[in-house]
């Protein structure tokens, strides 16, 4: 044979192969995340939209509401967190892209050649996606409240930890956007395109939720509070303030609003995985 | 070892592949040959488990694909150069890969390598070229060290010293005793690199066998005999039965149905004199037009797809 010949690798090195496990594909997933540009750009605009709005906001009501109106708790870190729509639609952006984006560039199918029982693919995907959301929508809560506190005294606002609705809403708000994140990995799962997955996910969490919720008939109305992110921004919504994330009036007590957008997340990915396994990559 | 039994895949009522069924045994590199919308592809993409067969088995190894615990280190699969992210580096796709099934940095190194990649290894795939993009998708199924390889036209895209890279590459992986399969619409590529052919058209299995028997199975067996006394050869051959003798030119004669020896031994039985005895060499382009148009007129017969698109080498898909 020519010089040309080439000596194949495994002449030359011993290949180790293992068998594939979950935490082998959570790795690989945390290698996929990490490796795109993209990724890096929507958790800091996430971070720095949802963090800069609080203080912003908090500013521009300081030294216009009277001093003797009422700021009830709560009141602080809803001011804080004004930011959260933004990140919000960001970080529902990344959760489809987090998946459709395979689905758009032929990736998926090196991902799945790989893992060809494909369920621990997805899987591992949403825990990777979910925990960088996670983290992300933590440091933006936490430059949030950093930013905004120097400045909620001059609007006559308190935000204490201590009290259980401060510390439900500023605590709660990382969960809530990591659940925002998951719903759009499900919607990018089922639709498998950017541009689909998106259209839904923002349709629905934007405007469908709050429109319905603004048509006065009362039977809709019972039924509009179980939407999930109408639900789950229970956890975030202050007791007299209301929220900024969803203008539905409800009365689902806040954990239980959340569990309502979990299982929601839940329902869809399961349809999800149903679909994988039986649609041809 | 690949074996392909039955296998069926329909999409609505379009029948894509038919009831294949073959062997792709290891040591020799095995040639899948048709014309495009043969199911090629489709049986590839059902060999790794994208596809979901309507009916039969593809097994790799005695299992299907799904079933193998690290089916990286089993099977290596190149199906398109574009099965990757755009915005990822070469490096970290393959580094995502190889984090599945728990494969080091080091034969990513040596993959990036082999495959000549490791100058781009940083840039991102989208900005690639077909051909690196193919050279990508070969370091990925090679990743794994897989004894059986399934490549999809590899050679698409790559300019002459990488087909030549790539002939000798799957040549040599063969010589390891692995078993390949590889797609291709170039015949000539095809002649050069592959041992064993298995023919399909419309789904079905024309042909599986040998190169040299396929080229010999479809054509007659013809021998061109260059005499000045061509009249009387001729004349002579013809008393032969099943002879048949068709003149070419004044001292030119190609001759049916009768071996060179046999057509020596009657020139010189006869007294005639041969000036050149050659049997025809047909190509496996002749052997795989004539495979393939019989599958045409066939259809055509049915009312389907004109001929001449059948003959239109190209891409998949």
């Amino acid at each position: 044979m020519s010089t040309l010949a080439p000596t194949p690798g495994p002449a030359r090195t011993r290949v180790t192969v293992h068998p594939v496990t979950f935490r082998r594909l959570l790795a690989s997933e945390w290698v996929k995340l990490r490796s795109l540009r993209s990724t890096w750009w929507a958790l800091a605009v996430a971070v720095v939209a949802g963090a800069a709005l609080g203080p912003l906001q908090t500013m521009s009501v300081a030294g216009v509401i009277p001093d003797d109106v009422v700021r009830p708790d709560g009141m602080g870190a809803a001011y804080a967190l004004a930011g959260a729509p933004l990140a919000l639609l960001t970080f529902c952006t990344f959760g489809v892209l987090g998946v459709a984006g395979e689905y758009g560039t032929g990736q998926i199918r090196s991902t799945l050649v790989a893992a060809p029982t494909r369920l621990p693919a997805l899987l591992a995907k949403l825990v990777v996606t979910v925990a960088a959301v996670l983290v992300a929508s933590t440091v933006m809560v936490a430059v949030a409240v950093a930013a905004t506190l120097p400045v909620l005294g001059r609007a006559g606002m308190t935000l204490d930890l201590t009290r259980p609705e401060d510390a439900r809403i500023v605590l709660g708000m990382p969960l809530f956007l990591a659940a925002a994140s998951a719903l759009g990995f499900t919607f990018g799962a089922l639709t498998r395109s950017t541009a689909a997955g998106i259209t839904v996910v923002l349709g629905l969490v934007l405007v469908v939720e709050n429109g319905l919720g603004a048509i006065p008939w009362a039977p809709l109305q019972e039924l509009v509070v179980y939407l999930p992110a109408n639900a789950g921004a229970r956890l975030v919504t202050s007791d007299a303030l209301g929220s900024v994330l969803s203008n539905v009036p409800s009365t689902l007590p806040p954990w239980t609003g959340f569990g309502v957008m979990l299982a929601w997340v839940a329902g869809l990915l399961a349809v999800a995985c149903v679909l994988l396994r039986r649609r041809d990559a | 070892m690949i074996e392909v039994r039955d296998l069926t895949k329909r999409y609505g009522s379009a029948t894509v592949v038919d009831g294949m069924s073959f062997t792709v045994r290891p040591g020799v590199v095995t040639g899948f040959l048709g014309p495009n919308g043969a199911g090629k592809s489709t049986t590839m993409r059902m060999l790794v488990g994208l596809d979901r067969p309507t009916a039969g088995t593809a097994t790799v190894g005695g299992r299907r694909y799904v079933e193998h615990r690290a089916p990286l280190g089993e099977v290596g699969a190149l199906l398109d150069a574009k099965a990757v992210h755009g915005g990822r580096s070469a490096r970290d796709h393959l580094l995502a890969l190889a984090a599945t099934h728990g494969i080091g940095r080091r034969r990513v190194e040596d993959v990036l390598e082999l495959t000549g990649l490791r100058s781009v290894a940083r840039r991102r795939a989208g900005t690639f070229s077909l051909g690196m993009g193919q050279r990508l998708g070969l370091a990925a199924a090679l990743l794994g060290d897989p004894p059986v390889l399934v490549l999809d036209e590899p050679v698409n895209g790559l300019d002459p010293d990488g087909v030549l890279w790539i002939r000798h590459l799957l040549r040599a992986l063969a010589a390891e005793g692995r078993t390949v399969l590889l797609s291709s619409h170039l015949m000539t590529e095809m002649a050069l690199t592959a041992d064993h052919l298995v023919v399909v058209g419309r789904g079905r299995v024309l042909a599986d066998a040998p190169v040299q028997d396929v080229v010999a199975s479809t054509q007659p067996t013809a021998v061109r005999v260059r005499t000045p006394d061509a009249a009387l050869l001729e004349a002579l051959l013809l008393r032969r039965p099943g002879t048949r003798v068709t003149s070419l030119a004044a001292d030119l004669l190609e001759v049916d149905g009768c071996p060179a020896p046999e057509i020596a031994a009657a020139a010189a039985a006869g007294g005639v004199v041969l000036h050149g005895l050659a049997p025809v060499e047909s190509s496996l382009e002749d052997a795989y037009l004539r495979l393939t148009a019989d599958e045409v007129e066939y259809r055509s017969a049915a009312g389907t797809a004109p001929a001449r698109s059948r003959r239109t080498a190209g891409g998949h898909r």
